[in-house]
């Protein structure tokens, strides 16, 4: 008798394996800070604000960053060297190529909150995620109400995308802050933490979205302001941070109270997670 | 329906395993499933230590390589054997099941998909439960396999559960004999002693009982490394030592561990053991039945037997 081959498979084995990444060139690389750079990938395919990409540099290994942008012809991420693959990145120049693979999970609501308000508020390189919000808002002009802005920053050293913010000023309404000011430039911005202005802020809740993305402990404060002034939770959108390694909602690492971070996640109406005091 | 005699069981099995890789139960050291060389060997009645998701989740799986500037993808064998797995028990078929919803529905997985694809699976059923630790009857487990296995008198009676399993049923046709006798409906089913009574367990988090219990957890993650549901893993590389060579890997991995949800930065989510265990049981019996209509746990009783301490979180829950 010959030997048993293997009896016809019942799918085919799909050429597509969800774990291999691809390789993009750096178009442009900007260092945005001291420990924040700006790259732009000659990604062509399309992703939402508030998701992200695996970035991945062989022999290193992989980390989560979000979209900053939103385009069809490039995509940029900016990335905070706080781990070994963002600190190994940091080197990459312009006509370096890097392995990507995404996007992933799900981002801002874009679509449908088109006619509401937006009240945007970040801290920090959480401002990256709300850059690409901006974009996709210019490129859908007067799809939005008003759009009022909060971004803090640490120092004016610290302040990201310089340029942006400019433009940011000229079109929407920016209030703009740094937590402090030791090397005493001149600089025209507000002196105190973000969270300061909020609350100082006249906001009307009505037919309002609000879009937060930075440090947990700004968060909570602003959770608390937010609701003081007559928020609901469910008008609420916040970007997470978990471990992520998969991205996929298989390896477990981003589960928060049975919800994957990367599939669910990682932007949440505040009401969705909101009970999830444990881990 | 078909029975097969115990009389002539070992020469089906050394036929199945000359054209076959067969895997069966067997007791080494320990109990756990092996590709077996001699038949007499097997035991298809002993419920492993070891699971058999090994077989199909493999503890390690290079899953490419970065080499020369190009990423190199492990070669897929199409013609490798197809393998018989028998002796499976019903809660181990049932975490089989919950392992094809995350590595074949959830996400496509073609290592994975590989291995199972060239699997047939035969179950055993256990007439008694297997020890104290078993709990299946509390956990509405599933019909799930190709062909099932009934013990009665000097015969197995033969459930087909798959077109794959009746297309093996033809191929060894000579082995297999009709019968008029059958299987009684209390005859599938198992009743254990040990029970999960607690069937919602969201408003348990904050019971004193846990701490109890935790106290007694050192973190070793033996439960989840035994237990045949889990799914979770860690992604990781390994460079060669010429520096030329990357391979991207994928191991098992233990929410029991701090590492688990520790970012860049070296934020832990999960800080406390307690936070860890509470986890655990909670993806077992909770998150996965909201997303997937069943328990990701399919009470093996793996986890309490091969705990140091023997943490019996079934009677802990049921004390709540
Ligand atoms: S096997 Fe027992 S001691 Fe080890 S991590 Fe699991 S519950 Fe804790
Ligand atoms: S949680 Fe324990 S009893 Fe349930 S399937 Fe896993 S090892 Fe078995
Ligand atoms: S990163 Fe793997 S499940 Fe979310």
């Amino acid at each position: 008798m010959p030997r048993t081959k293997r009896v016809e498979p019942e799918k085919e084995i799909k050429p597509c394996n969800p774990y291999l990444p691809k390789l993009y060139k750096i178009l442009k690389y900007n260092k945005e800070s001291s420990d924040c750079f700006l790259i732009r990938l000659d990604y062509k395919g399309s992703y939402e604000p508030g998701q992200f990409f695996q970035v991945s540099l062989p022999g290193i290994g992989e980390a989560p960053i979000s979209v900053a942008s939103y385009s069809s012809t490039h995509l940029d991420l900016n990335i905070r060297e706080v781990g070994n693959v963002t600190k190994a990145a940091a080197k990459l120049k312009k006509g370096d190529t890097l392995y990507l693979r995404g996007p992933y999970g799900k981002g801002y609501p874009m679509e449908k909150l088109f006619g509401k308000n937006l009240l945007i508020i970040g801290g920090g390189s959480g401002v990256a995620p709300l850059k690409g919000v901006l974009s996709y808002i210019d490129k859908h002009k007067d799809a939005y109400g008003n759009v009022e802005m909060f971004f803090g920053f640490r120092a004016p050293e610290d302040i990201l995308f310089k340029e942006d913010v400019k433009q940011w000023k000229s079109k929407h309404n920016l209030h703009l802050s740094v937590d402090k000011n030791p090397s005493k430039k001149k600089i025209s911005c507000d002196v105190c933490f973000v969270t300061n202005i909020v609350e100082k802020a006249k906001l009307n809740p009505e037919n309002q979205a609000v879009f937060m993305c930075g440090p947990p402990v700004m968060m909570k404060i602003l959770l608390g302001i937010l609701k003081n002034k007559g928020f609901q939770d469910n008008q609420i959108y916040l970007s997470t941070e978990r471990m992520m390694q998969c991205a996929m909602g298989v390896c477990g690492h981003c589960m928060i109270h049975g919800k994957y971070t990367c599939l669910d996640g990682p932007v949440f109406r505040y009401d969705e997670i909101k009970d999830y005091t444990y881990d | 329906m078909l029975k097969i005699n115990k009389a002539s069981f070992s020469d089906f099995l050394t036929d199945v395993m000359r054209y076959n890789e067969l895997v069966a139960p067997v007791m080494t050291d320990n109990s756990r499933f092996e590709t077996i060389k001699d038949v007499s060997k097997i035991d298809i009645r002993i419920h492993a230590y070891f699971p058999a998701k090994k077989f199909f989740f493999k503890k390690c799986q290079t899953l490419f390589t970065y080499y020369d500037g190009k990423i190199k993808v492990p070669e897929i064998e199409l013609d490798k054997n197809q393998r018989i797995m028998i002796g499976l028990k019903r809660c181990d078929l049932n975490s089989i099941k919950r392992q094809d919803i995350m590595f074949l529905q959830e996400t496509k997985d073609p290592y994975y998909q590989e291995e199972r694809e060239r699997t047939l699976l035969i179950g055993y059923h256990c007439s008694e439960p297997y020890d104290d630790y078993c709990f299946c009857s509390s956990m509405d487990l599933g019909d799930f396999y190709d062909l099932m296995l009934y013990e009665k008198d000097d015969a197995y009676l033969v459930e087909i559960g798959s077109d794959k399993g009746r297309g093996f049923v033809d191929r060894y046709r000579k082995y297999f004999w009709d019968t008029d006798l059958y299987i009684r409906p209390h005859e599938r089913r198992t009743e254990t002693r040990l029970h999960l009574n607690k069937r919602e367990i969201s408003g348990l988090r904050n019971n004193p009982e846990w701490k109890k219990e935790i106290s007694k957890c050192f973190s070793c993650a033996a439960c989840v490394t035994l237990c045949p549901s889990c799914y979770c893993f860690d992604l990781y590389e390994e460079t060669n030592a010429k520096l030329d060579k990357v391979q991207k890997k994928r191991n098992w991995a233990s929410c029991q561990l701090t590492c688990f949800t520790k970012v860049a930065g070296n934020h832990v989510f999960r800080e406390t053991r307690e936070d860890r265990f509470k986890h655990r049981i909670f993806h077992q019996i909770k998150y996965f039945k909201q997303k997937h209509g069943m328990n990701l746990c399919t009470g093996c009783g793996r986890c309490i037997r091969g705990c140091p301490t023997k943490i019996n979180w079934v009677d802990m829950l049921n004390r709540m």
